[in-house]
C-alpha cells in the first residue's frame, strides 16, 4: 500500500531498514581537550596507506583526521558503494576499480586500528582520471601509489582516545568508533 | 554595500564522532555539538555515506542524488551559535553516487539521511568577546 501523502515538502528523506538491532545510541562521541595539528608530506612511491601510517607511527600518533590537499597518484584503486545484492548489509562496496595515473583533487582519511589491532585507514577522495572525468568514492589505501611529488596531508591527532574498527550488529559490517584508552 | 567581518578566536577541543544510520547529516553534526558542548566549530575531517544527498541550488530548490549509497568524498563547514539561544550548521561538500560520478553543493538539513555510517572530526572555536 503506497503510504499516504501528507503535507511534507519534496524530497522526503528515505528512512532505511538494516538486518540488524536497532540501537538506541545514535551518535558516539568522544573528545580530546586540544587538537594536535602535524602537515606531513607523502612520500613519492610509497603506498597511500604506507605513506600516511609509518610517519604518524613514529610520531606515536595512532588515531587522526587526515585532509589529503591534492596531489598525483602514479595509480589508484577504489570502489563505489552500490546495494548489497547478498543483503547481508544494506550496501557492499563494489570490486575495486583500477585507475593508472590519477589527480587526487581532495580527500578526507580516518586512520585507527582494524579489530586485529593493525593501523587502519579509511579514505574517501574526489579524483581526476587520465581521462579528466572527476569520480569519487572510497580509497583503497594499500593499492594506491603515491605519484612523483610529495602529497601535502593536514593531520589532526585524536589524544586521549582510540578509534577502532568495531562490529556494529545493526549494519552488519564493522565500522570505526570512537573508544576511551582506559576502557581498551 | 558589503563589509568585511573578522572573528578572532582560539581553537578548543576536538571531537570525533561516529553518527548512526538514518540520522541526518546535518543535525547530527548539531546534536554532535549538543553532546560534546561546542558552541562554535569547524568540520576538521568528515567522511561516510549517505542514503541519497540533497543539495540546495541558488534558487531554493534541491537536487537530490539518488543513492543508497552516495558517498561523501569532501566535506567542510562550521556550526555556528544562534541568537535565539540554538545552534546551527552549514556544511558544503562533494558526494560520489553508486557510480562514481561527483556532485557538489550545501549539504540541506534535513534531506541528508546516514547510509552504513558518517565519521566527523570537529574542531571547537572560541571566538573572542
Amino acid at each position: 500500500m503506497a503510504p499516504a501523502r501528507l503535507h511534507t515538502p519534496a524530497p522526503r528523506a528515505r528512512t532505511m531498514i538494516h538486518p540488524g538491532p536497532f540501537n538506541p545510541v545514535r551518535i558516539q562521541s568522544q573528545h580530546a581537550t586540544h587538537g594536535r595539528h602535524i602537515r606531513l608530506a607523502l612520500a613519492p612511491g610509497l603506498s597511500l596507506y604506507e605513506g600516511l601510517v609509518k610517519p604518524l607511527a613514529e610520531l606515536g600518533i595512532t588515531s587522526a583526521s587526515m585532509t589529503i590537499l591534492g596531489g598525483y597518484a602514479a595509480r589508484l584503486e577504489y570502489c563505489v558503494a552500490p546495494p548489497d545484492k547478498s543483503k547481508r548489509a544494506l550496501i557492499a562496496y563494489s570490486t575495486p576499480i583500477p585507475l593508472g595515473e590519477t589527480y587526487i583533487i581532495f580527500g578526507n582519511a580516518t586512520l585507527g586500528f582494524d579489530a586485529a589491532g593493525k593501523p587502519l585507514v579509511h579514505c574517501h577522495a574526489a579524483m581526476r582520471t587520465d581521462t579528466g572525468a572527476v569520480q569519487g568514492g572510497h580509497i583503497i589505501t594499500e593499492e594506491t601509489i603515491i605519484g612523483p611529488w610529495p602529497i601535502p596531508v593536514l593531520v589532526t591527532s585524536l589524544e586521549g582516545f582510540e578509534l577502532r574498527q568495531t562490529f556494529d550488529p545493526e549494519i552488519n559490517i564493522s565500522v570505526l568508533k570512537p573508544l576511551r584508552e582506559q576502557m581498551i | 554595500m558589503s563589509q568585511a567581518v573578522a572573528e578572532s578566536g582560539a581553537m578548543g577541543r576536538v571531537a570525533y564522532a561516529r553518527i548512526a544510520p538514518n540520522e541526518d547529516l546535518v543535525q547530527g553534526v548539531e546534536k554532535l555539538c549538543l553532546a560534546e558542548g561546542f558552541r562554535n566549530a569547524f568540520v576538521r575531517g568528515a567522511l561516510g555515506s549517505l542514503v541519497d544527498a540533497c543539495l540546495g541550488l541558488r534558487d531554493g530548490g534541491t537536487q537530490l542524488i539518488k543513492g543508497p549509497a552516495v558517498e561523501i568524498v569532501s566535506l567542510a563547514g562550521e556550526v555556528r551559535s544562534t541568537e535565539d539561544g540554538g545552534l546551527q550548521a552549514a556544511l558544503t561538500g562533494v558526494v560520489a553516487d553508486p557510480q562514481g560520478h561527483v556532485y557538489g553543493g550545501p549539504f540541506i538539513a534535513g534531506g541528508n539521511p546516514i547510509c552504513m555510517t558518517f565519521e566527523v572530526t570537529l574542531e571547537e572555536w572560541l571566538p573572542e568577546d
